[in-house]
């Protein structure tokens, strides 16, 4: 794999020395408090789902927190709530976790659940089938 | 670090993901292929602080001196209330080749879109599925009308085995991308036997 680091650095201008101006826009490692981990790596598709303790906290959780744990009483998966909300996917991946290790959300990573791949699959080939 | 509370039960229960990706090289038709069949207009996101994160980990920078975003689309599929299938585009440019790992990690197959007139677009694609063993489809474009090669000349040019489906489809044509994601599913079950 391309490292991505060093990637940029061929690929991007990126000035030796950090200008002293504040950056224009926030950061997203402003966002999730300071934390730049992405955390395990929580799946694109993995799903986001309240608990019921999001769902009754709702009202006190702040920016962030609440939109997505709003967002997410109906299932989404990690990858629209970073599209719905406009975060970045990382800073999505971050929240996620985080709200979900305080125990507003849930999180089902795609295991498939204890059904077997095969037979997954199977009925994804029925319901693809069903399209018309 | 700390046990305040026995886990709150989901509201609703979360549907099983199943994701597939969508690949091939610039402007070959991911992104209508996507739009084509999802229910929701392909959603973008912009991607690439994982990377940042993980690049000022090992190297001690900060984190904003080495964001760069890319617009990843993707389109969702309700297979029945326990299924959701998700298609995952990769971008076109190689600059973003860094994405691939996330886009791939945990799909069940992927559907390589060719557009005949530029075959060796699709080659690094073809390269990162045989390397990882994702199964995988190569779909031709048909780009209004006929390829400009036989199939047999395709399959040559790109060098896969004859257990890679080549399938010909129209990105624009939600039946025909159905069609060739079909393909691309009972391909990947039968790479489980
Ligand atoms: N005539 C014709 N045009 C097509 C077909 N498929 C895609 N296009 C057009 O080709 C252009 C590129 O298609 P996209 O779906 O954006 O391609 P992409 O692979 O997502 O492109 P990047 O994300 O930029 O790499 C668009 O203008 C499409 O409308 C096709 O089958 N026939
Ligand atoms: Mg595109």
């Amino acid at each position: 794999m391309v490292r991505p680091f060093l990637d940029d650095t061929a690929q991007v201008a990126v000035p030796a020395r950090a200008p002293i101006d504040p950056p224009a826009e926030i950061r997203p490692y402003l966002q999730t408090a300071g934390r730049v981990r992405p955390l395990g790596d929580l799946e694109l598709e993995a799903q986001v789902v309240t608990t019921a303790l999001g769902r009754a906290e709702l009202l006190h959780l702040k920016f962030e927190q609440r939109d997505i744990v709003a967002l997410c009483l109906i299932p989404n998966s990690v990858a629209e709530v970073a599209a719905k909300l406009h975060l970045h996917l990382s800073v999505a991946r971050i929240l996620a976790a985080d709200i979900a290790a305080e125990g507003y959300l849930s999180i089902v990573r795609p295991d498939f659940g204890g059904r077997s791949r095969a037979e997954t699959l199977e009925r994804v080939i029925r319901g693809l089938e069903a399209i018309s | 670090m700390d046990s305040k509370q026995s886990p709150s039960p989901a509201v609703r229960r979360a549907p099983t993901p199943v994701k597939l990706v969508i690949a091939g090289g610039f402007g070959v038709g991911k992104t209508t292929t996507v739009g084509a069949i999802s229910e929701i207009t392909p959603l973008t996101t912009e991607a690439a602080m994982t990377v940042a994160g993980a690049a000022s980990d090992q190297l001690g920078r900060t984190p904003d001196k080495t964001t760069t975003t890319v617009a990843l689309d993707f389109g969702v599929i309700t297979i029945d209330e326990a299924i959701k299938l998700y298609l995952f585009g990769t971008p076109g440019q190689d600059r973003f080749g860094f994405m691939w790992h996330d886009l791939t990690f945990g799909a069940l197959g992927a559907l390589v879109i060719v557009d005949t007139e530029r075959i060796d677009d699709c080659y690094a694609a073809v390269d990162y599925f045989e390397q990882i063993k994702l199964p995988f489809v190569v779909g031709i474009n048909m780009f209004d009308g006929k390829p400009k090669h036989s199939m047999q000349e395709i399959r040559w040019a790109l060098n896969i085995g004859d257990h890679v489906p080549l399938v010909l489809f129209d990105a624009r044509e939600r039946l025909s991308v159905r069609d060739a994601l079909l393909e691309v599913v009972r391909t990947a079950r039968e790479s489980l036997t």
